[in-house]
């Protein structure tokens, strides 16, 4: 099920980048990760990826969301289904105290916050794939 | 893929950054020789490059140098591998405030945060709150220097009494909510 | 009549009144009319950066769209707030990812930004638009005999914009000239003033006040003169608290160069907010009447 699905990671932090690893290498994804915003559109745009999972701060500030958006208006990349792991609310909370993070500020798939459970990321990162190959499969 | 190392993350924090990176630093000392506040600095601005190479994170994380940027980019202009140092030191202070690392003591953070949230409440600066941040770790006589000096202001009618807003102000926090996808209060 | 943005900026609102004053004055009696942008936001000053680079950008872009829909071109006289303005509008003009993701953030205030307008400098606007031979022109009252140190400070220069001189500057002592006062050497004319370390790191601070106005009184200038509502205060406001710190005794009148400009041009002192100030400006009564 997991055998030959390849995931992209999109983090500035190599210490979590580390830690997500541990979880699904094991599990038998194939994951490549990128560490600023740059470097992970230009993987996005050059090699092909069962699923993103995205960081929102990074680089120079809540870059995660620009990739996410910039992603949505790309004919091809906009198949890839979008999990976004976030630190944010432990990064900037200050600035809105008590605010959630908004749900709707932009289309992905699924957003959790840090720390993530392994079970729920396994959980997560196996359904979002499902959902998205059978929405290729009813397309095609 | 090799974990990156601290200069790597402070590399990635620059991807965008219009100077050249870190790497191509000659240690030559223009930086710290320009920098008008290296006297209150616990490392020369050459210092903190040298030590970011070296990737020595908790060091430079403590130190106070970037927290005494003036931001005059004199650094910045005169750096003869177009390096953009004071850049850089934006770089670390956003590095510092989300990983909420810093040393012990700084008004630098407390006052960032107080000038942003004001500015997110409002769409404008208020001086008297701006203030507000210091008070923590001033002593006695400071405060009342800054007294007297702001009841001075306040007669020749130089220091408001109401904090100003901007009239579209839910509208202009939408459009902070695009960006940072947190939801004011 | 050339018509631009104003962009006045938190500072001008209450401690820099005198500022904004005396360049709404000046600029009427040179012909050069500043509309103020109906409901323009703080820049961020420094502290943006320190938090989000992109939140500044959304900020600065917010005022610059304002201006493009009017199509003026907008002027600040904070230089922090033209330093944010400037750069906010290059990073915008040469990254269309980031034009766009920040054009997505103004649609909540029905606004949009494509770069089309200039940002520049009070200053500037005076310097190239207005001319120093139209100045010269409209002088009623030579500032003779009055000694100017003029203090550039960091952000009217820097960061370096295309070909600029950031090292030789000589555009606020020609103006000065051009007015009929003594501009005095300056050496430390570009040194920061540590405006935005006041309240981060008060000694620093103070101790760059210390140097400026010791270079000020060295080179006999009368007043210091500036261009930016933060350097005014800090040069000025701060000086009590100096002279407690390190012993000395400075009385060194600061002035905004509008001030000395609409002086030059037959203002009343009044008019130009002469007379808020806490060290009193005495150098310039002689040509206050």
């Amino acid at each position: 099920m997991t055998e030959g699905k390849k995931l992209l990671i999109i983090d500035d932090d190599p210490d979590f980048v580390e830690g997500i690893l541990a979880i699904l290498e094991p599990a038998g994804y194939d994951v490549e990760t990128a560490y600023n915003p740059k470097d992970g559109f230009d993987a996005l745009e050059s090699k092909h990826y069962d699923l993103l999972l995205l960081d929102i701060m990074m680089g120079r500030g809540a870059e995660g969301v620009m990739i996410a958006r910039k992603m949505r208006k790309d004919p091809k990349l906009r198949q890839i289904p979008v999990l976004i792991i976030t630190g944010i609310r432990e990064q900037i909370a200050y600035l809105f105290p008590g605010g959630p993070v908004h749900p709707h500020f932009v289309d992905v798939d699924e957003l959790v916050e840090k720390p993530v459970e392994p079970e729920l990321l396994l959980d997560r990162v196996s359904a979002l794939i499902e959902a998205s190959e059978e929405r290729k499969a009813e397309g095609s | 893929m090799v974990k990156p190392s601290f200069s790597d993350e402070i590399a990635n924090l620059l991807h965008a950054s219009h100077g050249n990176p870190l790497i191509t630093c000659i240690q030559c000392g223009t930086c710290s020789g320009t920098c008008p506040a290296v006297d209150y600095m616990d490392h020369t601005p050459r210092r903190i490059i040298g030590m970011i190479r070296a990737n020595l994170k908790d060091e430079v994380l403590n130190s106070n140098t970037f927290w005494y940027c003036a931001s005059c980019y004199h650094c910045t202009v005169r750096c003869p591998a177009q390096i953009d140092i004071a850049e850089t030191m934006y770089a670390l202070k956003r590095y510092s405030i989300w990983k909420r690392v810093h040393q012990e003591g700084l008004v630098g953070p407390t006052f960032s945060e107080t000038f942003v949230k004001t500015i997110l409440r409002s769409g404008r600066s208020f001086e008297p709150i701006l203030a507000t941040s210091y008070l923590f770790s001033a002593g006695v006589r400071e405060l009342i220097q800054e007294g007297v000096t702001a009841t001075k202001m306040m007669l020749k009618g130089r220091l408001p009494m109401l904090p100003p807003r901007i009239k579209r102000l839910d509208n202009f926090k939408r459009m902070v909510s695009r960006v940072i996808p947190l939801e004011a209060e | 009549m050339k018509e631009y943005a104003y962009f006045p900026g938190c500072s001008l609102e209450q401690i820099g009144l005198s500022y904004n004053q005396s360049s709404v004055e000046t600029t009427k009696v040179l012909g050069v009319e500043l509309k103020e942008l109906e409901d323009w936001n703080c820049c961020g000053a420094t502290t943006y950066f320190h938090v989000d680079e992109l939140l500044a950008y959304t900020l600065c872009a917010r005022n610059l769209a304002m201006a493009e829909k009017d199509s003026l071109d907008l002027v600040a006289p904070c230089s922090a707030c033209y330093k944010n303005s400037y750069f906010t509008n290059k990073h915008l003009r040469e990254d269309p990812d980031l034009a766009d993701h920040i054009n997505y953030a103004l649609e909540e205030d029905d606004l949009s930004y494509s770069g089309q307008i200039e940002v520049k400098h009070l200053m500037e606007v005076f310097y190239c638009d207005v001319g120093l031979d139209e100045i010269r022109d409209k002088v009623k009252k030579p500032l003779e005999g009055l000694k100017v140190a003029p203090y550039y400070g960091c952000q009217i220069l820097r960061p370096k914009k295309d070909d600029e001189d950031v090292e030789q500057a000589e555009f606020f002592e020609e103006l000065m000239s051009a007015i009929g006062a003594e501009p005095v050497p300056y050496p430390l004319k570009l040194k920061c003033c540590g405006g935005s370390l006041l309240i981060s790191n008060r000694i620093a601070a103070l101790s760059m006040v210390r140097n400026l106005l010791q270079n000020a009184e060295d080179n006999n200038a009368d007043v210091i003169a500036t261009a930016c509502p933060m350097c005014q205060v800090n040069l000025e406001c701060y000086q009590p608290q100096v002279n407690q710190e390190f012993g000395t005794k400075f009385q060194v009148p600061v002035v905004y160069f509008t001030q000395l400009m609409g002086l030059a041009l037959g203002i009343r002192g009044k008019k130009l907010g002469i007379g808020k100030e806490i060290v009193a400006a005495t150098p310039l009564e002689p040509y206050t009447t």
